[in-house]
């Protein structure tokens, strides 16, 4: 664990500057500091060091608090945290550690310039679905035509060295995709805005589960096009309650709401507490994770083809399905109606992906990438099913067979032929 | 009681140009052998004075090192520079043992936390310090083992932080503490010299000083490794909830259990309001109207086990239990020492602040001191909560509170002493395996003569002759002539 450290070379001596931080007294007492999160918390793991856990980071946030000002070995601290909330599940006092370091990102953006402008707009663009293909299309021919070797290049130069580092680690992106077909007025499908541009097989897949249970998928239009929870985690909330408003109209009615990305899902559902207000309560109401609402119409499911063996599969469960919705089971109750479902050994420990977190902190990203591949190899089996695109695209980029599980139903209720 | 906001910032106060300029020269050098893993940022700094407990004060700089031959060369630099040094684990320590005082180096361990050797045929494995006590069993279980000792924060604490306290933990009462789990000891002598106290065969030569190192919560060296004793997992392994309507009917079968001739692996006790709040957290159906409810483990082989429960079940109904409830599975089994082991932090659920303290009464008189703990919390107007291994007489009286109360402090300090004179009264002893560290070192006089504190005392002198290693810990100050660091105590610190 040595070589990793939560953030580069630290001097006692950075100047400080104000930071409002409006966390109330009784909130940032509910810590006691008994350390049961430290094991749970992926950059603690790797790093060993209390400032890189949830409470190093909450008695830096009460410190802040209460003397009104900061410095940048504070942003680092606290920039270090992928919001995974595995913490959560295991502080035995409830301590709601996730909105106490959202509130301290959205000090952070809006009094220093802890979110360049730049990365202001690039997190902007992902609202803008024209935008984020035309890019998206753009990145895929790059890739194929060698010209991402140019971009590196251009990154051992200092002004693009982030750039360099950041399309490095991205996946090969699609350069054309077919569109997906509504089917009917049941549920609503949420696309989204990354998964959509990248990842557009991975919901024609579940798309097809649905259908198979015999309910008809509605799909969103233009408006419902990111739901803005990358934006939450760099403490831009503004941008994610406007995204938040355009999904609510775009995406009216009664029907639930299936979303099949644990990020998006877990954003979604705390729009009630985002925007505060009762459409958005009665909104998030209606919002599911794709496998709660199969789990409950499991039976519905046709068998598929005959196997001679069930598959073994090894759930990895994302952050936000299980730390933070609390829907891990239903992933296992899909699953197992048709494979042989394993566990990993990690009490669900973060994979180090964390929406945009493994493009910006790769060295922590990896050392934690490199104990949830540990624990898949532990287990033996050699597919691992993730419900998170984050998730999946980070752990593919070490060599890991790591799918959608309901791609894994599809291919399974398709006869074994991928969709 | 310093507020935590002067815990973490108030390092400044109070220090003067000189102690300034002693350790910037004591950072260079730490930074010669550590690089960047030497920290004097304020931050990081507030973020080590403080482990579990409620004290704290900042130490002068924090080192991370990844080897034992860089804890070596940290205790030589400390020697150097005559500066007291402080070994710290995962830092959920409940007595202060790891909390600096007299400015000193802390010495996280944290980084070490590699399985360096397991020995199944020996039943021995060598790990480094910061190896946490959960981990240690999980990566064990694959060959059938396990190491025994497990503190209710086992999760989360460390084997280096066990061997410094002498750790209990529930399946203790069977097995026996962290020192009959310890084969051998690696440590970095106070000199800075290396040494193998120990050994791992059956009968190592000389006197046993790894069993004096055992429990010297850091004043005697650091640990560098240790070999740690294997435990087989048990072929079988029951679970029981008992609910009783009444404390004292709970806390007599404790006693009833035991002298009908059963040694449960484990037998702990939580009452009314220890139940409410590790239900609220854990959600395994602890009885939450109950006045009392006992949790009891049987190990061994099948028929010994089946034949335990019946036992238990006799005797519970002899003492009119509400409900025998056997856990069904191992995952009913898991949700119940979930509960049972996270009840100190759930406490924030009552309070934002807790003083635990860790006494030890015969078991007879569990009913007696239990009724004089809740009226010591009345007198004072707090609340105790109370969740303990019942089975060897370990109490665990917890008092919750809210530090931003005025006062408040000074009411939990003298409730806890009350606390630990009734426990003393009653024939018990000051500790049954926190440790003394820093919270429990001036109450050491209630227990032991000033000559027996001297000989103690002599002890650890011959390890430390210039009382450098975590000093002013255990030992009430005035007991050795070395302990010259007063000067350097912060204000707020217990001395």
């Amino acid at each position: 664990m040595s070589a990793v450290r939560p953030v580069g070379e630290r001097s006692g001596t950075a100047s400080t500057f104000p930071l409002q931080l409006d966390i109330d007294s009784d909130t940032l007492a509910s810590c006691v500091a008994c350390g049961m999160c430290l094991p749970h918390c992926p950059t603690y793991r790797v790093t060993g060091e209390e400032s890189a856990s949830p409470r190093g980071r909450i008695a830096l946030m009460r410190d802040v608090a209460e003397r009104g000002e900061a410095d940048a070995a504070f942003v680092e601290f606290m920039d270090a945290c992928i919001q995974c909330r595995g913490c959560e599940t295991a502080c035995p006092a409830g301590v709601r550690y996730g909105h106490m370091m959202e509130t301290t990102r959205e000090a952070l953006a809006s009094q220093t310039s802890y979110q360049p402008r730049l990365r202001r707009l690039a997190y902007r663009a992902l609202g803008m679905p024209r935008l984020l293909g035309f890019g998206s299309r753009l990145l895929g021919l790059s890739q194929r035509l060698g010209l991402m070797r140019l971009v590196s290049l251009l990154g051992r130069v200092r002004p693009f060295r982030q750039l360099g580092a950041m399309t490095a680690s991205l996946p090969r992106v699609p350069v054309r995709q077919a569109p997906l077909t509504a089917s009917g007025d049941d549920v609503w499908l949420f696309t989204g805005c990354v998964m959509d541009a990248w990842m557009r097989d991975t919901h024609r897949a579940v798309q097809s589960v649905i259908e198979a249970t015999g309910a008809g998928v509605a799909l969103p239009p233009a408006g419902a096009a990111c739901c803005g929870s990358l934006h939450l985690h760099a403490g831009l909330a503004s941008d994610t309650r406007r995204l938040a408003r355009k999904v609510m109209a775009a995406l009216p009615g009664e029907a639930p709401i299936l979303i099949d990305s644990a990020g998006c899902g877990a954003t979604m559902k705390e729009y009630g507490h985002l925007l505060g207000t009762e459409e958005a309560r009665q909104f998030a109401g209606r919002v599911q994770d794709v496998h709660e609402w199969l789990a409950a119409r499991v039976d519905e499911l046709p068998e598929g083809a005959p196997t001679s063996a069930p598959l073994q599969i090894a759930v990895q469960d994302p952050c936000h399905l299980r730390h933070v919705q609390q829907a891990h089971l239903p992933v296992r109750r899909v699953l197992s109606r048709f494979f042989d479902v394993v566990e990993l050994d990690d009490d669900g420990l973060c994979c180090g992906a964390g929406g945009a977190y493994s493009q910006q902190h790769p060295e922590v990203a990896g050392a934690v990438r490199e104990r949830k591949a540990a624990a898949v190899e532990r287990t033996g089996a050699s597919v691992v099913a993730s419900a998170n695109p984050g998730c999946t695209l980070h752990l593919q980029a070490v060599g890991l067979d790591v799918r959608h599980p309901l791609e894994i139903v599809a291919e399974h209720l398709n006869g074994g032929a991928p969709q | 009681m310093p507020s935590r906001s002067a815990a973490l910032v108030g390092y400044g106060r109070g220090v003067t140009s000189e102690d300034a300029a002693a350790d910037a020269a004591l950072l260079a050098d730490l930074r010669g052998v550590l690089g960047d893993r030497a920290r004097d940022n304020d931050f990081e700094r507030g973020l080590y004075s403080r482990d579990g407990s409620i004290e704290g004060s900042p130490p002068a700089i924090v080192c991370l090192p990844d080897s034992a031959a860089e804890v070596a060369e940290i205790v030589r630099v400390c020697r150097r520079h005559s500066r007291p040094f402080l070994a710290r684990g995962s830092g959920t320590g409940l007595a202060g043992g790891a909390v600096p005082v007299g400015r000193p180096v802390v010495v996280a361990t944290s980084k070490m936390d590699r399985i360096v050797e397991i020995d199944t045929a020996n039943r021995i494995a060598w790990v480094e310090p910061g190896v946490l006590n959960l981990d240690l069993s999980r990566a064990l279980a694959p060959q059938g083992f396990h190491f025994a000792p497990d503190p209710s924060s086992q999760q989360v604490c460390s084997i280096g932080g066990n061997i410094a306290n002498n750790s209990g933990g529930p399946h203790c009462l069977a097995y026996g503490v962290t020192t009959a789990h310890i084969a051998a000891l690696e440590v970095v002598l106070p000199s800075g010299d290396t040494t193998v106290l120990g050994g791992v065969e059956a009968e190592p030569a000389g006197l046993d000083l790894r069993g004096l190192f055992v429990g010297s919560e850091g004043t005697m060296g650091i640990a560098t490794k240790a070999a740690v004793r294997l435990t087989s997992n048990a072929p079988a392994v029951r679970t029981l909830l008992l609910d009783f309507d009444d404390v004292s009917e709970g806390s007599a079968a404790v006693s009833a259990i035991i002298a009908a001739g059963l040694v449960p692996s484990a037998l702990e006790m939580m009452d009314q309001r220890a139940i409410e709040i590790v239900e609220a957290f854990a959600h395994a159906g602890y009885p939450t109207g109950a006045a009392a409810v006992l949790l009891v483990e049987l190990d061994g082989l099948p028929g010994g086990v089946e034949a335990g429960v019946e036992i238990v079940r006799e005797v519970a109904q002899k003492h009119h239990v509400g409900h025998v409830r056997v856990a069904a599975d191992d995952a009913e089994r898991a949700l119940l020492w979930k509960g049972r082991k996270n009840a100190f932090g759930a406490v924030a659920r009552i309070k934002p602040d807790y003083y635990l303290h860790d006494t030890v009464v015969p078991r007879s008189k569990l009913t007696e001191v239990l009724e004089k703990v809740y009226r010591i919390a009345d007198a004072y107007g707090l609340i105790a909560v109370n969740v303990f291994h019942a089975g060897d007489g370990n109490l665990h009286p917890i008092l919750a509170f809210d530090r931003r109360e005025p006062g408040v402090d000074e009411r939990v300090k003298a409730a806890g002493r009350d606390i630990v004179a009734a426990s003393i009264e009653a024939g018990g002893v000051l500790s049954g395996e926190h440790g003394i560290g820093l919270e429990k070192r001036d109450y050491m006089g209630m227990l032991f003569s000033t000559h027996d504190m001297y000989t103690q005392d002599v002890v650890r002198e011959t390890f430390d002759p210039d009382g450098l290693a975590n000093p002013l810990k255990i030992i009430p100050t005035g007991s050795r002539c070395s302990d010259s660091f007063h000067q350097h105590v912060p204000e707020g610190a217990w001395v």
